[in-house]
């Protein structure tokens, strides 16, 4: 292809080739890489978050670097990952009693009853996951299907950035997508399979025949 | 580029049958093998010249990283900050995160540091999805037979049968942790795990959550860690050099914190490498599927120290890699596709090799049609067909990431095919091991992709993950266990080692007349360089 189109990538124009996504425009740059990048393009790492504004609008949005294709005049500014001071600590032991699992919920997560809708998050979110509905869900006890609504997270955290009342969303969604397969997930096929190796039937003979059949 | 036929008459081709013949096989498997996989191309291959496995065959490419120089010497250890801890995990995947997590578990003060952000690495790619022998009719014998069948009867046979036993407890421990698992019947008495079938296996045996099994396991791995106080989280400081102590054995390693620029030496009564393979040395020019960090580091530290390696000419070249649009080559298509239905065709509207082979067959019977002029040429890039409209309409349902995926390449899976090409998978071989992941070099164990012999000189789909739940907690259990030995013996913080090993590797190279200029590990990949910060003068 020919003609180049230029970005800028925080703060600096750079040349970007048309259909290229912005991570691989910053790949082809003159530093190396060290952050905001893992899986290149899967669109499954969250990794490379970044502030999009196309030339000519006022606002920017949050976006994946690596799912984003370059356009003229685009502004690019990446978002850094850290660990906040502030973690909601609990142990995969926490989440085993279902009878307790709106109080437990709401211990860890105090901050859940102060979501004040104002959607910040469902914006944020690059999987389109409606994320306030899921903190509503989850605040009035239903649960499972507040868990069903971030099945297809990706971590990224943008959420968590974006919520004025540090709820932290996708962990929430996350604790409680754990709980449910701690709680709920006790496949019989496993529970037989675990069994019979307990009694010693499952003892694997290394010195099986196991000549390579030519087809 | 060979001749190849048009996108638009290949499509033609297509349309012209309902289901497309399967053109009979004139090569052996073997046969096809020797002439295509890119592992048997004359110059797939070199002879290592120094180090413990001297004499082996290894990709060039690798063998350069492998016999090059450290990246540090004495002098950058000087004013670098000193920590100790009693388990250092290196490596932020599922490897690196099952062997902290055990670790900790078992009593052990453990750190865990990273090239890239915890979690940033091929587990979290993987879709899949993992194997465990849990149906009625099937068993973890006929899991090692497959296995071992698979990967040309070349695995050592004491890893591979600890694997496939520990494979239903890794399961439990995964759902232990909060992992969900799709499920057939789930009213049914507790339910009934889904089973896939994998290319090259007797019977279906793959677990999974829907293709995006690895995002599924690692966010909980990840969190479970991330919460953990027994264990410190250093993110964003790559190993740079292993540390030793004169005696030979592994006494930590130096990390380079990113943030700060700078130093950090750890002193460790135990160290685990986990770093993962090496898909973003693009080998033979092939595009990869692999994470940005998949540079082969501790491969290379690890023989820089002293450990054997093995099967390091041996690469898994997946078969379906997306090949149109160019900005997306190389990212993976899940075996599911196939698995589900999906078949391959050539330009002129042939199957040509049965999608369920082994993925060396089929890589190689691919490679082969586009050589021979059968392939499929769109926009400049080659491939053949991967045609998807088997899958049926609950595709985007079942098979989300490969439903979102054709999005990203504009293509809808429903009615139009996808162009494949291979790609750089996986790398078959690595640093030997025993059962409990410990290396020749006391105090130096390793755990996941980085190690070889369990899957022989070939894996099957579905055995990676399991093999890095089922070493790293191994590991994660003898790195404690010996670290708390050490701490019987002695209360005092483990003993600061140095780096003669690297002076003694400089001797070698200069005896052997290699080329000491050349620094390794890599670290990131790409055009642009990191330059290691030194601090110069108090100034700097
Ligand atoms: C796209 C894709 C799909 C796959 N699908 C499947 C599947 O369905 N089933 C299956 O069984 N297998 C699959 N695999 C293979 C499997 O995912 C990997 O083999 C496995 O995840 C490797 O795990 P690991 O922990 O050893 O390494 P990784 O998960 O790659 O982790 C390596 C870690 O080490 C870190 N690291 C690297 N260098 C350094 C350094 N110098 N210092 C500090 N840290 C460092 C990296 O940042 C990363 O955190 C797939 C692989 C890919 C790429
Ligand atoms: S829910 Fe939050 S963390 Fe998950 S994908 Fe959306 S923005 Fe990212
Ligand atoms: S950003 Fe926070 S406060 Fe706003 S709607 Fe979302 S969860 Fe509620
Ligand atoms: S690099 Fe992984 S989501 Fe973009």
């Amino acid at each position: 292809m020919s003609e180049t189109i230029h970005i800028s990538i925080d703060g600096k124009v750079v040349d970007a080739e048309p259909g290229n996504s912005i991570l691989h425009t910053r790949l082809q740059g003159e530093e190396a890489l060290t952050a905001n990048i893992g899986c290149m393009g899967q669109g499954v790492c969250g990794s490379c978050r970044c502030l999009v504004r196309k030339a000519g609008e006022r606002s920017a949005e949050t976006r994946l670097a690596c799912e984003t294709v370059v356009e003229d005049g685009m502004q690019v500014s990446f978002i850094d990952y850290y660990l906040p001071e502030h973690l909601h600590r609990y142990r995969p032991h926490d989440l085993r009693d279902g009878w307790q699992a709106l109080p437990q919920l709401q211990q860890t997560f105090p901050e859940i009853s102060q979501c004040r809708h104002c959607s910040g998050c469902d914006r944020a979110c690059p999987r389109h996951i409606p994320v306030q509905q899921g903190i509503a869900l989850a605040n009035s006890g239903q649960l499972q299907a507040a868990a069903a609504l971030f099945d297809p997270c990706i971590m990224c955290n943008l959420c968590t950035l974006a919520c004025p009342e540090n709820i932290r969303p996708n962990h929430v969604g996350l604790y409680l997508r754990r709980a449910q397969a701690i709680q709920n997930l006790r496949p019989g096929d496993l529970l037989r399979r675990l069994e019979q190796q307990a009694r010693g039937e499952m003892a694997i003979n290394t010195q099986t025949d196991n000549t390579r059949s030519e087809v | 580029m060979s001749s190849a036929i048009h996108y638009l008459q290949a499509l033609a081709n297509l349309a012209a049958h309902d289901r497309p013949p399967l053109r009979p096989a004139d090569l052996s498997r073997s046969a096809l093998l020797a002439q295509y996989h890119p592992d048997n191309a004359g110059n797939a291959s070199t002879l290592l010249q120094i180090g413990p496995s001297r004499g082996q065959p290894c990709h060039p490419r690798l063998a350069a990283l492998l016999q090059s120089n450290a990246l540090i010497d004495g002098f950058d250890l000087a004013g670098a900050e000193q920590r100790s801890t009693d388990v250092l995990v290196i490596g932020g995947g599922g490897a690196g995160a099952a062997a902290a997590l055990t670790a900790a578990r078992s009593g052990a003060e453990v750190m865990l540091a990273s090239k890239l952000r915890l979690g940033d690495s091929n587990t979290v790619m993987a879709e899949g999805g993992i194997q465990a022998a849990l149906a009625a009719s099937d068993s973890p014998q006929q899991h090692f037979d497959d296995a071992m069948r698979g990967g040309h009867d070349a695995a050592n046979p004491q890893l591979l049968a600890q694997m496939a036993s520990d494979a239903p407890g890794v399961i439990r421990w995964l759902i232990e942790l909060g992992m969900h698992f799709d499920l057939d019947e789930p009213l049914e008495d507790g339910g009934k795990l889904r089973y896939k079938q994998a290319g090259g296996c007797s019977q279906p045996r793959i677990l999974c959550y829907r293709d995006y099994t690895g995002l599924e396991m690692m966010r909980v791995l990840r969190e479970t860690v991330e919460l953990d106080p027994a264990i410190t989280l250093l993110n964003r400081c790559p190993v740079v050099e292993l540390l030793s102590h004169e005696d030979g054995s592994c006494a930590g390693a130096v990390l380079y914190d990113l943030e700060y620029q700078r130093f950090i030496v750890v002193s460790a009564r135990q160290t685990i490498l986990a770093t993962g393979g090496c898909g973003r040395l693009h080998l033979q020019g092939f595009p990869s599927s692999n994470h940005y960090g998949a540079t082969a580091d501790g491969l290379v530290l690890a023989y820089r120290i002293g450990t054997g390696l093995r099967d390091m000419d041996a690469f898994q070249y997946h078969p379906t890699g997306v090949a149109w649009p160019q900005r997306l080559r190389g990212g993976l298509i899940s075996e599911a596709a196939r698995s589900g239905g999906a078949l391959l065709v050539n330009g002129l509207g042939e199957r040509f090799v049965e999608e369920l082979a082994p993925r060396d067959v089929v890589t190689a019977a691919i490679l082969r049609e586009c050589a021979a002029g059968r392939g499929i040429e769109r926009d400049g890039q080659l491939g053949v067909f991967l045609d998807t409209r088997p899958l049926g309409a609950n595709l985007a349902s079942r098979l989300p990431a490969l439903q979102h995926l054709a999005d990203k390449c504009g293509i809808d899976p429903c009615s139009e095919p996808m162009l494949i090409y291979p790609t750089l998978h996986y790398q078959n071989g690595g640093v030997i091991i025993d059962g409990n992941g410990q290396t020749s070099v006391p105090g130096l164990l390793c755990a996941g992709e980085i190690t070889g012999g369990i899957h022989g000189r070939n894996r099957l789909m579905g055995n990676a993950l399991l093999d890095i739940l089922a070493f790293g907690r191994r590991a994660g259990r003898q790195a404690a266990r010996l670290a708390q030995a050490a701490r019987h013996k002695s209360t005092l913080p483990p003993q600061r080692g140095g780096i003669e090993h690297v002076y003694r590797w400089q001797r070698q190279l200069a005896l052997a007349g290699l080329d000491s200029s050349l620094q390794a590990p890599l670290l990131y990949p790409g055009q642009a360089r990191l330059a290691l910060h030194r601090p110069t003068s108090p100034h700097a």
